[in-house]
């Protein structure tokens, strides 16, 4: 089996030679090899590949000087493996007679160096034949799609949300959660999502092949990645959204992400993974809190089971928000009114505080698990809890808090124990845009209590004293190992407490401050999450966006009242 | 350096309202040291390093004050022709570099990251970006970048030559040499001379780029003599001074300033007293501001920066009869193009020509074309017997390198190669 990551890839001629190819879509759940092997800092997805190689056993593995870090993988599996055929390949940037004759010859040079490896001869009349029987099996295809129509035209009616796939190579694991969100994707315009349908010119065979190849909808290292552009032209109407997706250290598209935002008028969520299979948690909050928000804008709010208000029904719902760091819980009655609220640590497990939560709130309204009609619930731990009769995204349930609370908020800022994240409102309450940090603790609740703990004082403490700050110290790093070994230097420079927390508060605003410019700023705003209780936080944050920020009495609970109201409806 | 830091805010500060103002501090900051740099060179530095600082600080205040005649390059882009146009190649590097000098390098990292571009890029790269997207730095008259080395440079110069349009050349540069390759490589150089041609209404003049050639093998002669006689001699230079090196072998090579440049240092030099302090190899790019590294590095006779693969790519001669086959043979084979086994095979060279006691690999922010061989590099260095110390940190944003980090890693190793020459402990050369 030969291995190969790279649409450019001349697959076909292995397949000719009767070799499978497999195009190595690696799951892994860390990097300990390859951070020992490359660098940390390296694409994850090469990374990911270097740990892929290493647990299984391929023949051999076919690169392409497709970027960087790949070029430098090839390096590392050729010392690390001298006895495999590990083969880099030149791709041309450029497309024209003279860059496809040169690919032609790599191509052939290539099949020389594998003939010599394997004692196999190829033969171009078997590319060929390949290829033909492949045109003819898809015509048939083609034939029973026609047939079947109305099948696709059905699936219209049922007022599915159509997004559009773009970006870096997307794994199965994305494909498969949208697949589970229940969206249409229109277009996978990222390197796994394209066909190979090639037709071969026989008296030329593998100048036609490599035409073929290199003639593919180009990749951000080609010279004409802007004809991606033209290609969406046409497809707008068609989606309701695009899910653009990149790569952790991977940076070739984040230049076409910037571009897209500006010109194109459909709302595109960036989402970045570094296949490992930790990060599906965060990305399917995301995905789902788009898909919701699209759902809005697109008019398609599902039916919700709307139960009769009438005068003498009374009505309770309760919305739990499991979110990293605590549990908040919300009952609410037929006049939306609270009728008790609780808060609690999130232990290890998510479903246990939600237990503890669903008791204790209980017993505060002094009411019992019958009297409640639904339950909704939401965070990170929102799948978690068995006994929810639904679940929405905290995004939805922020903004629907937040209109609830105060109807002029436009702007959320939600700084909660492990993410923070910006929303934006439009005059109905209804989310229109949103940001989230990334798969980082940078300016989180959990940054602020590592701190806390490094300067050894009590969380709570921590904001107060930063008000009585004399000199204004920059705290420089955003990353929170290194931010608190720069904080351990202050100390040793024997600074003030309340200096160098005032210079983490600085640091937190900063990093918000750039959240809240990406979906741009719009008062009036709005501060949620336990670290809104942080008065030298919600100083500085002031300072930077020079506007006040609304703080509710409870901001850890403005999610789980966005539940129940979902609840409500 | 309190004064600079103020300065830099105040240009910071006016580049949301009137980036026009922001880049006149610039030019006005840049015009001083232009004076300074000529007419008070620094004392503590040689001759030739005081004729270098003025090269670097002129060559980038052209750039700024007559955009009309400068082009974008990046540092591996084939200046030679572009002089010959009568126009100033200014790479992306360097712009970016002297921004990290007047300290705002932050407020133009973030511009772009903000706008979307990835955090995890090159700060280089992030930079120039939000540099010129913020209005600051102004569109130049062309640009001309190559695939090799470096993802960024095609994707950034294309994101801002479409976004602003520029006019623009990109060259793509094989990734091993063959006679296909070279003459693919001579073909794009032929489009663009005759863009260059179409655009400046003037004949490019082959015998100046012979000469251009000619004196680029002249000053690569000199920097050799000069590299030899400084095995065993100290000639004091700073961390800066090494990376305004770029501004002599690479954007003004050719130059009859650089040529006089190279020929001061090969001559100087041999005015400077023999010495035994520990020679370092330096690869990839210099953090020149980094507090800890300036302290052991400038000027200080026991530990002596004396040589950079960066400066030393192409050591080649030219063909000065084939101007463009031997411009195209330069770029596919330079050192850090094709495989990084040559780049490996290349610094082992380098490393046993110039008598290194050790190497130091700097890993800057983003630059996975670097860090990623890393690791073969220091397997080679050990088969050598050569202390190699790997540091993690950023050539130009300041938020990326981290002090306290440095200075252990650093002190560890220079400690290291004091105590036991012989002996090696391995597990602290990372």
């Amino acid at each position: 089996m030969i291995g190969y990551v790279c649409k450019y890839t001349p697959i076909e001629i292995f397949t000719a030679l009767g070799v499978e190819t497999s195009r190595i879509e690696p799951d892994v759940t860390n990097f300990d090899q390859a951070d020992t092997l490359m660098h940390p800092n390296m694409c994850s997805y090469t990374k990911a590949v270097l740990e892929d190689s290493i647990s299984k056993d391929y023949e051999g593995i076919v690169l392409t000087t497709c970027c960087d870090s790949i070029r430098r993988l090839f390096d590392i599996l050729k010392e690390q493996y001298p006895d495999k055929f590990i083969y880099l390949l030149d791709v041309p940037r450029k497309v024209n007679d003279f860059s496809i004759s040169i690919y032609v010859k790599r191509i052939l040079e290539m099949v020389e160096a594998y003939e010599d490896y394997s004692g196999k001869r190829f033969d171009k009349e078997e590319l060929f034949k390949l290829f033909d029987k492949q045109l003819k099996e898809r015509k048939l295809e083609e034939n029973q799609e026609l047939k079947n129509v109305e099948r696709t035209e059905e699936e219209r009616q049922e007022n599915k949300i159509n997004i559009g796939l773009m970006g870096a190579r997307c794994s199965k694991g994305i494909l498969e959660l949208l697949k589970k969100s229940n969206v249409n994707i229109v277009f996978n315009l990222t390197c796994t999502g394209l066909n190979r349908d090639y037709v071969l010119v026989h008296d030329n065979i593998l100048f036609s092949y490599a035409s073929n190849l290199l003639n593919q909808f180009p990749c951000m290292r080609m010279q004409k990645a802007t004809n991606r552009e033209n290609y969406l032209e046409g497809l707008q109407d068609e989606i309701n959204g695009i899910i653009y997706h990149t790569v952790k250290f991977c940076d070739n598209y984040s230049y076409e992400y910037t571009h897209l935002k500006e010109v194109i008028k459909k709302p595109i969520l960036k989402i970045e993974t570094d296949y490992t299979k930790q990060c599906a948690g965060q990305i399917r909050t995301r995905v789902e809190a788009f898909i919701e928000s699209l759902e809005v804008t697109a008019n398609l709010n599902k039916k919700r089971s709307i139960r009769k208000n009438t005068g003498d029904d009374r009505m309770y719902v309760l919305g739990i928000d499991s979110g990293s760091t605590s549990t908040n819980a919300v009952i609410l009655n037929e006049k939306k009114e609270i009728v008790a609220f609780h808060v609690v640590r999130t232990g290890a497990k998510s479903g246990e505080s939600a237990e503890r939560i669903l008791e204790e709130v209980l017993a505060k309204a002094n009411m019992k698990r019958e009297d409640i009609d639904t339950i909704i619930s939401t965070g990170y731990g929102r799948v978690s809890i068995p006994f929810a009769d639904q679940n929405v995204t905290e995004i939805s349930c922020h903004g629907k808090g937040a209109n609830y609370l105060n109807p002029k908020i436009r702007t959320i800022l939600d700084i909660g124990g492990q993410d923070s994240k910006v929303i934006k409102l439009n005059d109905k309450g209804e989310v229109i845009d949103f940001v989230m940090n990334d798969k980082c603790a940078a300016g989180t609740g959990r940054f602020l209590e590592m701190m806390a703990r490094t300067l050894e004082i009590d969380i709570s403490e921590l904001g107060p004293i930063s008000l009585d700050w004399k000199e204004d110290i920059d705290i420089s790093s955003m990353c929170s190992v290194f931010a608190e070994s720069e904080v351990i230097s202050l100390i040793a420079l024997n600074k003030e407490k309340s200096d160098i927390a005032h210079g983490i508060h600085k640091a937190i605003a900063t990093k918000s401050y750039s959240l809240l410019k990406r979906v741009g700023l719009e008062g009036e705003y709005m501060m949620t999450g336990g670290v809104a209780k942080n008065p030298g936080v919600v100083k500085a944050v002031e300072e930077k966006i020079q506007d006040k920020l609304f703080i509710s009495k409870e901001p850890e609970i403005v999610g789980a009242i966005g539940a129940a109201l979902f609840g409500l409806e | 350096m309190q004064i600079i830091k103020k300065y830099g805010e105040q240009i910071k500060k006016n580049v949301d309202a009137n980036p026009k103002k922001a880049l006149n501090m610039i030019k006005l900051g840049l015009d001083y040291e232009n004076i300074r740099t000529k007419v008070f060179p620094d004392k503590g530095l040689p001759r030739a390093y005081q004729k270098l600082n003025h090269m670097a600080v002129n060559s980038t205040l052209k750039a700024l004050k007559c955009p009309e005649k400068s082009v974008w390059t990046n540092i591996f882009t084939p200046v030679e022709i572009i002089q010959c146009f009568g126009l100033n190649p200014i790479s992306l590097e360097c712009l970016s570099s002297f921004i990290s000098g007047f300290q705002c390098e932050d407020y133009f990292i973030d511009y772009a990251e903000n706008s979307g571009i990835a955090p995890t890029l090159c700060s280089y790269h992030k930079n120039f970006i939000g540099a010129v997207d913020s209005g600051v730095l102004p569109k130049p008259v062309f640009s001309v970048t190559t695939s090799m080395v470096c993802d960024g440079n095609i994707n950034t110069f294309r994101y801002l030559t479409e976004k602003h349009q520029i006019a623009e050349y990109m060259l793509d540069i094989p990734h091993e040499y063959s006679i296909e390759a070279e003459s693919y490589v001579v073909e794009q150089l032929k489009e663009m001379i005759v863009m260059l041609e179409e655009k400046f209404q003037m004949k490019l003049d082959m015998n100046e780029l012979k000469e251009t050639l000619k004196r680029e093998n002249e000053s690569k002669a000199y920097y050799k003599q000069f590299l030899k006689e400084q095995i065993d001699r100290y000639y004091p230079n700073t961390l800066t001074m090494n990376l305004f090196m770029l501004f002599a072998t690479h954007l003004n090579i050719g130059t009859k300033e650089a040529l006089d440049f190279f020929q001061l240092l090969a001559k100087d030099i041999k005015k400077y007293p023999k010495s035994n302090g520990t020679s370092l190899f330096w690869v990839h790019l210099f953090p020149y501001y980094q507090e800890t590294l300036k302290s052991y590095f400038n000027c200080n006779e026991d530990y002596q920066i004396k040589a950079c693969d960066l400066n030393l790519d192409y050591m080649e001669e030219l063909d000065i009869e084939h101007p463009l086959e031997t411009l195209a043979k330069k770029m596919i084979l330079n050192i850090y193009n094709g495989s990084f086994e040559r780049k490996v095979e290349l610094v082992s060279q380098l490393v046993k020509e110039y008598k290194s006691d050790a190497l130091i690999h700097f890993c800057h922010w983003g630059c996975k074309q670097s860090s990623g061989g890393v690791m073969l590099l220091k397997e080679e260095m050990k088969k050598l017997g050569v202390p190699m110390l790997i540091l993690d940190g950023d050539g130009m944003d300041r938020r990326n390198s981290h002090d306290g980090q440095i200075k252990t890693r650093l002190e560890a190793f220079l400690e290291m190669i004091e105590t036991g020459k012989d002996d090696i402990d391995d597990r602290l050369c990372v």
